[in-house]
């Protein structure tokens, strides 16, 4: 081959003409894109809750699940990490939609450790080349998620609220400058990853159905050193599941419309939430906390007394069907975002309202 | 011990306001510290002790260098601001990526490597744990409480439904999950102290990458189009001087859902 000199020989034809770009190899019908990514499917982490006999699957993966079908012509990949009690939940994420289902039972692994679990789906992604890996957007999945990303070195789009496919790419949306502007993200490389805030698919139906389950071996990754772990257990209501939401916030100046809020929310089947301040007066615990610092919810109604409406808190609410507001003050932000504003003292609301629904309800019966 | 803790610089959401057909208002927005990083910050020079050193650094245009100058004057003894022009467009990854190398020639040699939860512009609250993977070290999210313990430190997580409570290696990263929401005032002192300070500038040469591995074109998404959120919500406006009719009008709409 050392007299084989830009092309000009016809001893073989391997290198092409130079002054002939097009000319190929012969058997050789057109340019392959070599950097061309074969990767296809999707891979969801099943997110599991409790022990032992109580365990679950988190809603989140659930929607996850039930809309990877949809996006994508390829196989539907779940992974998740456990002992034998997670054998339970197997009919339930193949009735999902899973078709090949990866079981990580590595002793090391049975607890969250962010770093192995990182590492050991790398090493799946390695292995079933997903062209999508979506993610909850849970506090494990938002610290789980960029860590894949990075040991893979790729994109990550976070706390995404729509997903379109085009093919095998995703359109990923997520809302920025606190919901006021909404970005549509492509990711230049695959696997494309998302982690995706829960609700924004309709959870699946429940059935039972069969697929093929893997144990997937690993060992390696970052070991961690957990001392101890304990539940904590707030009141076991939670306000992403609310209806009715009756939320306060700074305008709430006296400590005692707490009660009357919560009475009024009984009375309506719905809940009290709040906004970051009353939290931070120590009046309210976080769990109750709407915001971008809280939690996200979606109720049919949320009504806000004496919130002032920044934007870290309407990023918290964009999900509800529809908003109340209830502020003395007349140019308080909430008023521009709300289908109903009354300017009013919240206080003298919530009062009337208490009472007005005590009347309601006597009177039926 | 040296602890390195990484801040940003970031319009005053606070501040921010809707006009009437509810896009943003960003003109005349203030910039500061990210009160998330301002935390950590505090936390960091609370658990400082004599010998200790506590390294700020922040990537960002030039103006950011006022964030640091805060740092400063809040008792940060060392600064940098990591600042080209090629940094600008940069996604997680790119950020990441340029901390990273930031930290690697810099500070190789901190004890730990501390960042906010979030900066409340971007809230995506993934750059501390792309970090940690890159530099091979573990990560402590939502950190609560953290404390030395002998040759390292002691951090309580809290991820919501539970708890938890590590040992921390030195190197490790550690994300603090809390903001102070009255944020924290430099004492005279500090500012005074801070005057003689300079912030050290460092490029993308400095920190050796290159072209293709910073900013837009290191990035690894793309903002394909953004839009203002729909502003599908009715907007009606009422000033009650009744309660008790501003009462009746909630009543009846919750009575539409009951």
């Amino acid at each position: 081959m050392s007299d084989c000199s830009g092309g000009s020989c016809s001893s073989c034809s391997s290198c092409g003409s130079s002054d002939d770009p097009d000319r190929l190899p012969p058997g050789m019908l057109k340019v392959y894109d070599l950097n061309q990514s074969t990767a296809d499917g999707v891979l969801v982490w099943i997110e599991t809750e409790g022990f032992g006999e109580d365990l679950r699957m988190a809603d989140v993966s659930a929607e996850l699940l039930g809309a990877a079908r949809g996006l994508s012509d390829g196989r539907v990949f779940g992974v998740v990490f456990g002992g034998q009690e997670v054998k339970a939940l197997y009919p339930r994420i193949f009735g999902y939609g899973v078709d090949t289902l990866y079981h990580v039972r590595e002793r090391d692994l049975e607890v969250y450790r962010p770093e192995g679990y990182a590492s050991c789906i790398v090493s799946l992604i390695k292995r079933i080349e997903p062209a999508t890996v979506l993610i909850g957007a849970t506090s494990r999945g938002r610290e789980l998620a960029p860590r894949i990303a990075s040991e893979l070195g790729t994109g990550l789009t976070a706390d995404c609220t729509g997903l379109t496919a085009d093919g095998r790419r995703i359109v990923m949306t997520r809302p920025a400058f606190g919901g006021n502007l909404v970005a549509d993200i492509e990711c230049l490389r695959f696997p494309q990853m998302a982690t995706v805030r829960p609700g924004t698919f309709p959870m699946p139906e429940a059935r039972d159905g069969t697929g093929t389950a893997i144990y997937w071996q690993f060992s390696g990754g970052l070991s961690k050193e957990i001392m101890f772990e304990e539940t904590v257990t707030e009141s076991g209501e939670d306000i992403r599941d609310a209806r009715i939401l009756i939320s306060l916030g700074d305008g709430i100046r006296d400590r005692s419309l707490i009660d009357v809020a919560e009475s009024v929310a009984r009375k309506v089947g719905g809940m009290v939430s709040c906004s970051r301040s009353l939290v931070e007066k120590g009046w309210m615990p976080r769990s109750r906390q709407v915001g971008m610092s809280g939690r996200t919810v979606a109720p049919e109604v949320y009504i806000a007394f004496g919130i002032s409406g920044a934007v870290q808190h309407r990023a918290g609410i964009s999900g509800a069907h529809k908003v109340i507001a209830v502020n003395s003050d007349p140019d308080a932000p909430i008023h521009h975002y709300a289908d109903l504003s009354l300017i009013a003292d919240a206080g003298d609301i919530l009062r009337e309202m208490d009472r007005a629904l005590r009347g309601s309800r006597s009177g039926k019966q | 011990m040296r602890f390195a803790v990484a801040v940003k610089q970031v319009p005053d959401t606070m501040e921010m306001s809707v006009d009437e057909n509810g896009s943003l208002v960003r003109a005349g927005v203030p910039s500061i510290l990210n009160p998330y990083d301002e935390y950590a910050l505090t936390r960091m020079l609370e658990m400082r002790s004599e010998g200790d050193e506590v390294i700020v650094f922040t990537m960002g245009p030039p103006q950011a260098r006022d964030a640091l100058v805060k740092c400063l004057e809040l008792g940060a003894d060392e600064a940098y601001l990591i600042t080209d022009r090629a940094f600008a467009g940069a996604d997680v990854w790119a950020t990441a990526r340029a901390l990273t190398a930031f930290i690697l020639k810099f500070v190789p040699d901190a004890d730990l490597y501390v960042f906010g939860r979030q900066a409340i512009d971007g809230d995506t609250g993934q750059v501390p744990y792309e970090v940690a993977a890159q530099l091979g070290v573990q990560q402590f999210a939502y950190t609560e409480e953290l404390t030395r313990d002998g040759d390292g430190f002691i951090a309580v997580q809290d991820y919501g439904d539970t708890r938890r409570t590590c040992r921390v290696p030195r190197g490790s990263v550690v994300s603090f999950g809390a903001v102070d929401p009255n944020g924290s005032l430099p004492t005279i002192s500090g500012y005074l102290r801070a005057r003689g300070m300079e912030v050290r500038e460092v490029d993308r040469v400095a920190i050796g990458l290159g072209v293709y591995s910073v900013g837009l074109k290191g990035s690894m998404t793309k903002i394909v189009s953004t839009r203002t959120s729909s502003g599908s919500r009715r907007n009606r406006k009422v000033e009650i001087n009744d309660p008790a009719v501003g009462a009746g009008f909630i009543v009846k709409e919750l009575e539409a859902v009951r």
